[in-house]
């Protein structure tokens, strides 16, 4: 037992003692090399490494063997160390081209050697170009504007020049502190012109080199240039932004100074009137109660009766006119224009379109204002309270009637009706179709053209038409009714139909509306409105109208025309019964334009039978009916 | 009247006379043709041989991918058909050689594959492989056609040569028959006929084709030097 024990321990002692000798010791052939690659600079020479395998403990040295195609003839390098070590160095002398080589690597050490896996290589297809040499990056100006020349030389082993070998340049830039570079290829050119630059910033340039079936070459070194500043082009940019903002800056004192006057702005922007009735609730619009609406503007005595409301009734102007020319409503809007225009919305027609205007003090207010700015004639300075107070008013030669245009809708398209009215027929056999007598409107008075703010709405749309209901008969004369929108600020009256209205056939007051007289006097449509105020109506049917004196300055450029012509001189009653009224001549020149006679086109018939054509003496006050529904 | 017919006439002499302005070069000396330069021709032969070399190339990577995976085939002998055709193997002979030599070896390079390649489209039209066979025939239809165009086009370079006096008159046309076996297309046979023919045809094919472009780069660089030399 003891001796086995011995020899354990003996045995075990060996193991320890000589383990580590052994491992220290230990003795292979070398492992396999490897050649990682072969590399041609220039078509003339290559080079090939290879990756030494372990040594196995003992100093190993490789060779490199090389066979050539076709040829069983081993060579074996004859040059290790030009290249650095684990390499082999094929001169010129041992380079063939389209040649193919067989290539190994041997490690051998004292224990054996190792054989590498053949490598076949072609040199044509193993060559990667030195990087290209002498880079020279300029700036240079085109028109002003910088742009970089980058031109280098070709690796000067590579012979390009005779043609051995052909390279083709690929460039890269970047600005200093950038990630990404800019590649541009070069083709076989040894020049590249850069543009698109930023001036004031430091380049990166580097070029690179392949040959047509071969490997990229390192980048060259980097080449700096510094782009200078090019501050004329920026000054361009600084003057271009100053002419700018000035520009700008003008614009806004010009907006801000004009917004301080009115009249561009209104010229911009008009103030689009909103409908403003005495009484008239907005609310109430809206609530959508017509009824609740309308009573509002219901005036309780209708109709009136006493000659005390006289001066309490809202005069209606009427404007006469010629229907047959058109030029007069031309004329007559644009009266319109400084025109106090109260009306009153009696005439219920059909298809009445009433305007409604502002309130009655307003008017007054406006009409005043219009008034005092150019009238002449010393009527005028009378009728601007006349107009309020529903005095009397001068004649023009041109009446037109207003008829109150619905309060609900004041856009009706009508224009200007110029009827005659069957507003003169007295109320009994007044059949005109109110849609609701209590509710109708009563003095739609119409709004001043004057540069006003209350007028209701640009157009103007006035008449009423009198249609009545009962058609037909065509009384003793037809009006033509001609609408026109008038546009409050302009000049021009927007269209104009002109409808027949038939008047009341059982109402003997049927006014015509003539053109000419027969007695033949001239009778320009272009004429200036004026207005006739009906101031009441009488009891005895008799309707007292009252001339208005219009303004003068009514619109610009109208010719002034304007003759304060008196039509309420009574001239005659005709045979049927309709009473002549002729003008009285007081002119207003306005522009030297020979003054036109005007003649009484108009003949409000009244209705009773009264000889209340009363001799031409003065005045005749004709109550309209046109106030009829207003009380 | 008669200006405007007259103007008529100048406006179609000068349209015909710009139209034969642009007519495309001639090589064959028609008459009214533009005439190219030495250069110019050149760079077209030099072009057409870049090409030629292109297509082999992916012909032969194409063929090396999908038959033969691994590299191993590398290792294997292969001889081409025109290894009788002495070529200079490095840039020191290819200068010693002179002009003319040069350009009687690129000839008969030229020659001496022309009807090879013609088989081997036919061959790989007829092959049994018909998904890889259809881009790579075309291939093969287009170096087939361009040998025979640039031995033509080569040849009226010499000439030009010639005529300008750069080139001796030694070159000459040497039959194919004595340089090359009859069938060279057979000679890739080994006996069978698989892929593997067309393998070592092209890789010999990317070798001459290569071996002819850098001859004819070598040619004009010494002849013309210039920006691209």
């Amino acid at each position: 037992m003891k001796e086995v024990m011995e020899e354990a321990v003996l045995l075990f002692l060996l193991l320890v003692i000589y383990t580590p000798d052994a491992q220290g010791t230990r003795y292979s052939p070398p492992g396999k090399p490897e050649l990682t690659r072969c590399r041609s600079p220039e078509k003339e020479t290559f080079t090939c490494w290879w990756k030494p395998g372990s040594d196995g403990g003992l100093p190993t040295t490789h060779a490199l063997y090389y066979r050539k195609e076709n040829s069983d003839t081993i060579y074996e390098c004859s040059d290790y160390h030009t290249a650095g070590e684990n390499s082999c160095f094929f001169n010129k002398n041992d380079t063939s081209i389209w040649v193919n080589y067989n290539i190994t690597v041997v490690a051998s050490n004292a224990l054996g050697s190792t054989f590498s896996d053949p490598v076949d290589i072609d040199v044509v297809y193993i060559v990667k170009p030195n990087p290209p040499e002498k880079v020279t990056v300029t700036v240079m100006e085109l028109k002003e504007w910088p742009f970089l020349r980058v031109s280098w030389e070709p690796p000067h082993k590579a012979d390009t020049r005779s043609g051995w070998i052909t390279l083709i340049y690929e460039l890269r830039v970047k600005l200093e502190g950038d990630d990404e570079w800019e590649m541009h290829l070069a083709g076989q050119q040894k020049l590249f012109n850069i543009f698109s630059l930023r001036s004031g910033g430091t380049y990166h340039v580097q070029v690179r080199c392949k040959p047509d079936h071969g490997f990229w070459s390192e980048w060259s070194s980097t080449s700096h240039i510094e782009i200078p500043d090019y501050l004329h082009r920026e000054k361009s940019m600084w003057i271009l932004i100053a002419v700018f903002s000035a520009f700008i800056f003008l614009i806004l004192t010009w907006s801000l100074h004009m917004s301080s006057h009115r009249s561009l702005k209104h010229c911009i922007l008009p103030p689009v009137p909103g409908p403003k009735i005495k009484g008239f609730d907005k609310q109430l619009l809206k609530n959508g109660k017509s009824e609740d609406l309308l009573r509002v503007l219901v005036v309780s005595d209708f109709p009136p009766t006493t000659p005390s409301n006289y001066e309490d009734m809202l005069v209606e102007y009427l404007e006469v006119y010629v229907p047959q020319e058109q030029e007069v409503l031309l004329e007559e809007s644009k009266d319109l224009h400084d025109s106090c225009l109260k009306f009153e919305g009696s005439t219920s027609d059909n298809d009445s379109g009433r305007v409604s205007c502002d309130s009655h003090t307003l008017l007054m207010d406006k009409c005043g204002e219009a008034k005092e700015e150019g009238r002449q004639t010393d009527q005028e300075d009378s009728t601007t309270e006349a107009e309020a107070q529903g005095q009397q008013k001068d004649w023009d030669q041109d009446t037109l009637m207003y008829a109150n245009g619905d309060i609900l809708s004041p856009e009706k398209s009508s224009g200007r009706v110029k009827t005659w009215p069957s507003v003169f027929s007295p109320l009994p056999q007044y059949t005109l179709s109110l849609p609701d007598q209590t509710s109708s409107l009563e003095m739609a008075k119409q709004h001043c053209y004057s540069d006003s703010l209350f007028c209701p709405g640009s157009t103007s749309s006035y008449l009423t038409h009198l249609g009545n209901n009962d058609n037909e008969t065509l009384g003793p004369g037809s009006w033509e009714i001609c609408l026109s929108n008038r546009q409050p600020y302009s000049h021009i009256p927007q269209m104009q139909t002109c409808q027949q209205v038939r008047s009341h056939s059982d109402v003997n007051i049927s006014t015509i509306a003539r053109k000419q007289e027969p007695a033949g006097l001239p009778l320009p449509f272009f004429r200036p409105t004026a207005y006739v105020e009906v101031q009441r109506f009488d009891e005895e049917d008799m309707v007292v109208l009252q001339s208005i004196v219009s303004d003068h300055g009514f619109h610009e450029g109208f010719p002034q025309m304007l003759q304060q012509e008196d039509y309420s001189k009574v001239k005659g009653v005709d045979s049927n019964n309709m009473l002549l009224l002729q003008t009285e001549a007081m002119k207003e020149d306005g522009d030297g334009t020979t003054p036109h006679k005007p003649t009484a086109h108009i003949h409000t018939v009244v209705s009773t039978q009264d000889e209340m054509a009363q001799p031409a003496s003065g005045y005749v006050d004709t109550a309209t009916i046109f106030t009829l529904p207003t009380y | 009247m008669k200006t405007v017919w007259l103007a008529a006439y100048t406006l179609v002499y000068l349209e015909v006379s710009m139209r034969v302005g642009a007519a495309p070069l001639c090589a064959y000396g028609q008459a009214g043709c533009q005439v190219p330069t030495l250069a110019e021709i050149f760079d077209r032969v030099i072009q057409q041989s870049s090409r030629m070399h292109g297509i082999s190339s992916d012909l032969h990577s194409e063929f090396e991918q999908y038959f033969f995976p691994s590299k191993n085939l590398i290792g294997t002998e292969r001889k081409c058909h025109t290894y009788a055709i002495l070529t200079p193997g490095d840039k020191e002979n290819a200068q010693r050689v002179g002009r003319e030599q040069l350009t009687g070896v690129i000839l008969k390079l030229l020659e001496a594959w022309g009807d090879p390649l013609s088989q081997f489209y036919q061959s790989m039209s007829q092959g049994q492989n018909q998904d890889f066979n259809y881009y790579s025939s075309e291939k093969a239809l287009e170096i087939s056609d361009m040998v025979h165009e640039l031995r033509d086009g080569v040849e009226k370079m010499a000439d030009k040569m010639k005529l300008l006096g750069v080139l001796g008159n030694t070159v000459g046309y040497i039959s194919p028959e004595t340089l090359v076996p009859s069938s060279a297309f057979s000679y890739y046979k080994r006996g069978y006929l698989n892929s593997v023919d067309h393998h070592d045809l092209l890789y010999c094919f990317r070798r001459d084709s290569n071996k002819v472009r850098n001859y004819l780069r070598i040619l004009k660089c010494t002849t013309l030097p210039g920006l691209d030399c």
